[in-house]
Formats: C-alpha cells, sequence, structure tokens
C-alpha cells in the first residue's frame, strides 16, 4: 500500500513541471480569457460582467468575418495540399534510390529554417520587381522558342512510335530512350530556327503585378481568395510539407514488405498499389497529420505577423492575428473582442477535430 | 549584543539614506535616443537634481514602442516620464494613465501648435520634446539639367505640377518628378490647405468631403504619365530613397532626410521649399510630428518626474539638441536662433522645416481614438489608386465605408 502511494507521488513529482506549466500557462490563462469574453475590460479598466455583447460586437465586425474566412481557406487548401504532397514525398523518398539520404535532408530544410526568414525570402520573389515576376517576363519573352521546342518534340515522338510500331516493335507513346533522341532532335532544331531567324525572343513589356496588394479571386462577387493569401499558402504548403513527411515516412516502413510483393505477384501498377495498399494502411498516420495540420493552420499567427503592413490588412486577416491585433495595441484595446474571438477559434478547431474523428478515423485506428 | 544593536541602527541608517534618493525612470525609443537622452541627463539634469537627491535613469523600450508601453502601464510598471507620441495620444489619454500637466509646467514657451497638438479638452498631456513638419527636398541637378525653376515657397498646385511635368517631359522615361508614397503622413496635409478636417463636431471622419477628394485627386494625378513615382517602383521603401537614387526630382519629407542623404548621397545636390499653396484657399497645410514628454499618473514621484520634465525641455536642452543638428526644438524663442541663418542645405532644411509649423493651417499628425488603425483605409486607398488598380472615386467610397465600420465600433 505504502509503497504504491510512494509510485504514485513519484509519478506526479516528475509530471509536475509539466503539470505546472500546463495549469498556470493553459487552464488559467484559458479561464481568464473565457472570463473577460463577457466583460467590457479593455486592460486598464476593472473589468464588469456584460454578458454575450462582447460575442455580438465581435460577429458584427467585418475584419473578424474576413479573419475567420481567410482562416477557414487557408486551413483547409493548406492541409488538403500538404497532405497530398507529403504523403506523394514520402512515398518518393521510400524507394531505395541512390543518395536517398541527400535527398532526405535535403527535403527536410525548409521545415528547419525559421519561418520569419522563409517569410522575408517569399516577400523579396514575390515583389513587383521580384524573382517571380522576372521568371513570368523570361518565360514571355521565350515563349516563341519554348512552344517551337515542345511542338517539335511532341511532333519527333509521334514520328517515331508510329514508325516503331510500323516495324512492329512494342513502343510505348512515353518510352524514354525516343523521348531522348525526339528532345535532341527539337533542340538542334529550334537552334536552327531561332539562327535562321524563323522563331526568337518577343520584346514584352516586363510583366507587373503587385502580389501583396488588394487584388482577390471572386466568385460571383463574394471575395473569396486574396492574392498575398495565395503567396502565403504556396509558401506554408512548401514549409510543412517536410515534417508532415516524416510521419508519412515513419508510417511507410511499418506496412509489412510482404503486401507489396503480394500486389506485385497480381500485377498491380504502382499507382494501383498507392491507391489500394498504401493509402489504407496509412489511415492512422494521415488522421494524425489532418489533425495537427488543421489544429496548425488554424492557429496560423507568423507569416501574417511578418508580412505586416506590407499588404492590405484585409487581405491576410487570420483569426489568431486578430486576437494578437486586438489585444496589443496602443493604450485602451478592446480585450474583451480579442478574448471573445480567441474562444470562438477554440471552439471551431474542437469542432473540426471532432467531426474528423468522427467521420474520418477508421476502427483500426482507434 | 551592544555591537549587534549598533550595526543594526547603522543599516537602518544606510537604508534610511537610500529611501531618500528618488529615482526617476524614463521610458522611451531604442536606437540612437538612448545615447541622445542619456548624454542629455548627464550634462543638465544631474548636475541640477544632484542637490535634491534625485537619480534619473533611461530604460529604452525595444520593439514596438507603443505596445512595450501599453504592456508596461497596464502592469504598472513604466517609468514615471515617458515619451508620448503625439499619433497615439488619444488611445493613451483614454487609459487615464497620462498625468493633465496644466499647473506643473508652464506650456507657453512652447509653439503654440504643439501644445494644441498634446492638448484634450483643455488639459495638457504632453510637452513637445522636438517636432518635424513636412517640406518639398528637390534634387537642384535635375532641375538645372531640364531648364526648368526650382520648386519656392510661392508654388501653388498647380504651378508645382508643370514643373514637375515640365521636368519629366525634359529629361525622359529614366527620371520622374516626384515621389508619391501611398500614406496619409505625405498626403493629408493637402487636405489640410484645402480646408478639410479630419473629425467632425460627432468625432467622424469624411473622406468624401470636396476639399479631401481635391486633395486626394491632387496627390494621386501627380502619378499621371509617371510624373510621379512610388517608392516600390524603384525598389525603394520611402521616398527619401527615391531622392538619394537621382532619378526623382522632389521628395515630400521632413528634416530627418537630412542626416539620410549625409550617408546615402553625399554628393547630391538639393534644395528645400515650403509646401505648395492650394489654388483654392492660398494657404499651405502641414503636419506636425511630434513626441511629447509625459508623466505617469501612477507615478510615486511626481513632483521630482515634473522636475526632470522642466529640465528635458528647458532652453538650454533645447539650444544643445538644436545646435548638434539632433532635431528641431520646440520652443518659440529659438526661431531667431543663429543656427537657421546658416547657408548649408541643412539648415536650411531645419529652417523650412521650423517655418512650416507656424505658416497656413498645421495640425498634428493624430488618429484619434481608434489609434493607428483610422489610417489604414485611406492608405489603402492611396495604394490602390496610385498603382492603378482602382479609380480615384472607387477606392475613396471603399475608403469610407472601411473607416464607417472602424469608427463605429
Amino acid at each position: 500500500m505504502y509503497k504504491k502511494a510512494q509510485a504514485t507521488a513519484t509519478a506526479y513529482l516528475f509530471l509536475a513541471p509539466f503539470l505546472i506549466s500546463t495549469l498556470v500557462f493553459f487552464f488559467y490563462a484559458f479561464a481568464r480569457a473565457l472570463y473577460y469574453s463577457f466583460t467590457d475590460f479593455n486592460l486598464f479598466n476593472t473589468p464588469h460582467l456584460i454578458g454575450l455583447r462582447p460575442y455580438v460586437d465581435v460577429l458584427a465586425d467585418p475584419s473578424f468575418r474576413r479573419a475567420l474566412a481567410n482562416t477557414l481557406i487557408f486551413s483547409i487548401s493548406v492541409t488538403i495540399l500538404q497532405t497530398i504532397g507529403s504523403l506523394l514525398m514520402a512515398v518518393a523518398l521510400n524507394n531505395r534510390i541512390r543518395g536517398q539520404a541527400f535527398f532526405r535532408s535535403a527535403w527536410y530544410m525548409p521545415s528547419i529554417t525559421s519561418s520569419v526568414v522563409i517569410t522575408l525570402i517569399f516577400l523579396w520573389l514575390f515583389q513587383r520587381r521580384g524573382v517571380a515576376n522576372y521568371l513570368i517576363t523570361q518565360f514571355q519573352t521565350y515563349l516563341p522558342i519554348i512552344l517551337s521546342f515542345l511542338g517539335i518534340l511532341v511532333a519527333a515522338q509521334i514520328i517515331q512510335v508510329l514508325y516503331e510500331r510500323s516495324r512492329r516493335l512494342p513502343a510505348g507513346w512515353f518510352d524514354p530512350a525516343l523521348a531522348a533522341v525526339s528532345a535532341l532532335i527539337a533542340a538542334g532544331l529550334t537552334a536552327l530556327l531561332s539562327v535562321l531567324g524563323v522563331v526568337g525572343a518577343r520584346a514584352v513589356q516586363p510583366f507587373d503585378f503587385q502580389y501583396f496588394s488588394d487584388s482577390w479571386l471572386s466568385i460571383g462577387g463574394v471575395q473569396v481568395l486574396s492574392m498575398p493569401l495565395l503567396v502565403v499558402i504556396i509558401m506554408n504548403t512548401f514549409t510543412t510539407i517536410p515534417t508532415l513527411m516524416l510521419f508519412f515516412l515513419a508510417g511507410l516502413q511499418n506496412i509489412p514488405g510482404a503486401l507489396y510483393e503480394a500486389a506485385d505477384i497480381d500485377g498491380a501498377t504502382p499507382y494501383q498499389k498507392l491507391r489500394n495498399v498504401t493509402v489504407p494502411m496509412l489511415r492512422p498516420v494521415t488522421f494524425f497529420v489532418v489533425t495537427v495540420s488543421l489544429i496548425g493552420t488554424m492557429q496560423m499567427f507568423d507569416q501574417v505577423a511578418v508580412i505586416g503592413s506590407a499588404a492590405p490588412q484585409n487581405t491576410l486577416i487570420t483569426l489568431a492575428y486578430y486576437v494578437y491585433a486586438n489585444t496589443f495595441k496602443s493604450g485602451a484595446a478592446p480585450v474583451n473582442m480579442a478574448a471573445a474571438a480567441a474562444i470562438i477559434l477554440a471552439l471551431i478547431i474542437l469542432l473540426m477535430v471532432f467531426i474528423q474523428r468522427r467521420f474520418f478515423v477508421t476502427a483500426e485506428a482507434q | 549584543m551592544k555591537r549587534t544593536a549598533l550595526s543594526l541602527l547603522a543599516l537602518s541608517l544606510i537604508a534610511a539614506g537610500a529611501q531618500a534618493q528618488t529615482t526617476i525612470k524614463i521610458n522611451g525609443y531604442a536606437g540612437q535616443d538612448p545615447a541622445i537622452v542619456g548624454d542629455l541627463i548627464n550634462r543638465f539634469v544631474k548636475p541640477q537634481l544632484a542637490k535634491d537627491n534625485i537619480s534619473v535613469v533611461y530604460e529604452p523600450l525595444q520593439g514596438d514602442y507603443n505596445q512595450s508601453l501599453t504592456t508596461l502601464l497596464a502592469a504598472g510598471n513604466a517609468g514615471d516620464v515617458f515619451y508620448l507620441p503625439a499619433e497615439t495620444l488619444d488611445t493613451y489619454v483614454a487609459t487615464n494613465k497620462i498625468q493633465p500637466l496644466n499647473g506643473l509646467v508652464s506650456t507657453t514657451p512652447f509653439l503654440k501648435s504643439l501644445n494644441t497638438t498634446f492638448t484634450r479638452n483643455g488639459k495638457v498631456y504632453a510637452i513637445a520634446k522636438d517636432f518635424n513638419t513636412l517640406t518639398l527636398v528637390y534634387n537642384k541637378d535635375l532641375f538645372d539639367e531640364a531648364k526648368v525653376a526650382y520648386p519656392n515657397n510661392n508654388d501653388t498646385w498647380t504651378s508645382l505640377q508643370t514643373k514637375l511635368t515640365n521636368l519629366k517631359k525634359a529629361l525622359g522615361n529614366d527620371y520622374y518628378g516626384i515621389c508619391l508614397a501611398p500614406d496619409f503622413a505625405r498626403m493629408g496635409q493637402f487636405a489640410f490647405a484645402n480646408g478639410w478636417n479630419q473629425f467632425d463636431s460627432k468625432g467622424k471622419t469624411n473622406l468624401q468631403d470636396p476639399a479631401f477628394v481635391a486633395a486626394f485627386n491632387y496627390f494621386t494625378g501627380l502619378a499621371k504619365n509617371k510624373v510621379g513615382v512610388q517608392p516600390s517602383e524603384l525598389s525603394q521603401d520611402w521616398s527619401g530613397g527615391c531622392l538619394a537614387t537621382g532619378k526623382v526630382g522632389v521628395a515630400i519629407e521632413g528634416n530627418w532626410i537630412v542626416g539620410f542623404l549625409k550617408d546615402n548621397a553625399p554628393n547630391l545636390k538639393y534644395g528645400t521649399a515650403l509646401i505648395p499653396k492650394a489654388d483654392k484657399t492660398g494657404k499651405r497645410g502641414n503636419f506636425l510630428y511630434t513626441v511629447g514628454w509625459a508623466i505617469n499618473s501612477d507615478s510615486k514621484n511626481k513632483a521630482a518626474a515634473a522636475k526632470v520634465l522642466n529640465i528635458l525641455t528647458s532652453a538650454p536642452v533645447q539650444q544643445y539638441v538644436l545646435e548638434q543638428g539632433l532635431a528641431i526644438p520646440s520652443r518659440t524663442a529659438l526661431q531667431s536662433n543663429a543656427y537657421f541663418k546658416k547657408t548649408d542645405p541643412g539648415a536650411q532644411n531645419s529652417l523650412a522645416v521650423f517655418q512650416g509649423a507656424s505658416d497656413g493651417t498645421v495640425k498634428g499628425y493624430t488618429f484619434g481614438p481608434q489609434g493607428p488603425d483610422w489610417i489604414k483605409p485611406i492608405n489603402t486607398a492611396l495604394a490602390a489608386v496610385l498603382s492603378g488598380q482602382k479609380s480615384a472615386a472607387d477606392a475613396l467610397k471603399q475608403a469610407q465605408s472601411d473607416m464607417n465600420t472602424l469608427q463605429k465600433r
């Protein structure tokens, strides 16, 4: 009996640092936020309970509604993109290829680089005079040459395949050896044409698109996705794929090789193996990845904060940023509204994870 | 036993001595301010306060000054004396943490427009430390090459526009007349010149007011035919950077451009003119960018804090600040100062900045009770029109609707 009590005490002792920090920085903070969300607190006054008014104010605030829409769009699109991307990348890196260690580390780099640094690099890439616009301008300039190369390539390939088949040899449309020959022919002919002056670079206006501006993709007059948010979506997908890839990679190692051997014997194509063996076997990992990704993206803050006033606030504001911006102002601040928004954010995340658990996870994952 | 009692007595005496020593903590910007204020404290404050047993320390706030000051004030840890930027004055007044200075400090020696900037409902909340206004800084070489007369103090909106258009015509594609930052801080003074008020009697902002619309159209209209250029188009982040490239005739900036040009374009020959007058009213407008010294209403040593504040805004301190070329001080008496009679472009610029504070419709660069969010709808509209994404009418309509929702909160 005594021994058991001692063991329990020891366990709590070891757990204490974690428990104390959770109590103080999570439960206490959460309770305070919940309390403030029903008061008129502005950092400097004595809070008085005013019921649901802060929630009504927050829901009536257009910048909150924009933040909510931006957050949901961001979260869902990034989660889909990075789950698919990281699964494909994990499958690719799970193959026994030369230099596998190098590729695994190289692919992981974006994840260990600070998100602030990556954001600054992306800000620079997507400047009005940045690399993205430069590459598009270059593409437009050399479009005739690129098109003639591609045209000749396709034509040469078709002719070769038809010729091989006329000799009753089994030639596929994407045969790599024939494609290499076609590419050589296309490169040679394009070079000849450009020397003769038939095709050449065009003079085009520099592509002059401002990515961090108030431009939107609208559906039926409703602003859905802003250009700056699209840039952040690309950036976030790029930086988080590697981390999620690690989970999938670990999951892949646990799939018995016998299943793939059986599939090989049945004559399954790589796509069929992915669809019918890998994806179902990875279901528990996928649940974990989607949950982590949803929670992470719903709380997205750092990129928005770093881009700051470089983009119009409406185009980028997220719920986490809304909470921050309404708490840390100069002087008196609507902290009650910020607290209400934080509680709403927490409820949405809870709801999303609950729905996912209810409909997505199969018996073997639980 | 006796010895213990004696040493205890000695200890308590030392402690009492230490208690008598009052420490006044000052909060201000980081960057180069700690060096400057530290110098002022050592030269002027400490010698005068030595007999009063008051010591003074400067604690700079890193990062976003307003956020840090707000946190410190809310937690009760802010300094006894601190910088109070005019643009966030109203949001701080709402906290009841700023001590009204009426009766504590005399405001008469300071420029009237500066005192007005820090006054709300008859209470003065801060004394201007120093200030800046806007001027036209122009590249003499470009105007000479284009054979166009320099901008001068008699220019109106129209005559300046003609000069800029001629400059652009003469110099061609690689050169621009003026650098236009999409910022209310660079455009608003045109609206003031036209008689526009930031807030009506109910505290609302009207961006559809013809006086504002005309100024907005003038400012954004300067971008027509590439006479005006945004800093971002020249890979710069402000119009001072534009001017330093040598490709732009005019920048609308304050005295801070002098030090920048000295470091970044030492060979650029520049001159300064006052902001042009509105054709309609014949008056010019201007902003007062200023930071004041304020006292924490929670301070336990308000009398000592007021003493420190009085020394920091005293005539000898301001004379020193001006002569060091650090800033334009806020005392009326300094206008006859010998420094302003110098002919080098930096001193000339200082003079124009000083004159700008009392010529025409001059208002503080302040945002009202909504704080810095107030400026965003206008800046968004300016950026959209200057980059050709929206018409001025559409952009202003959107800005007004955003402003209404902001001010309804």
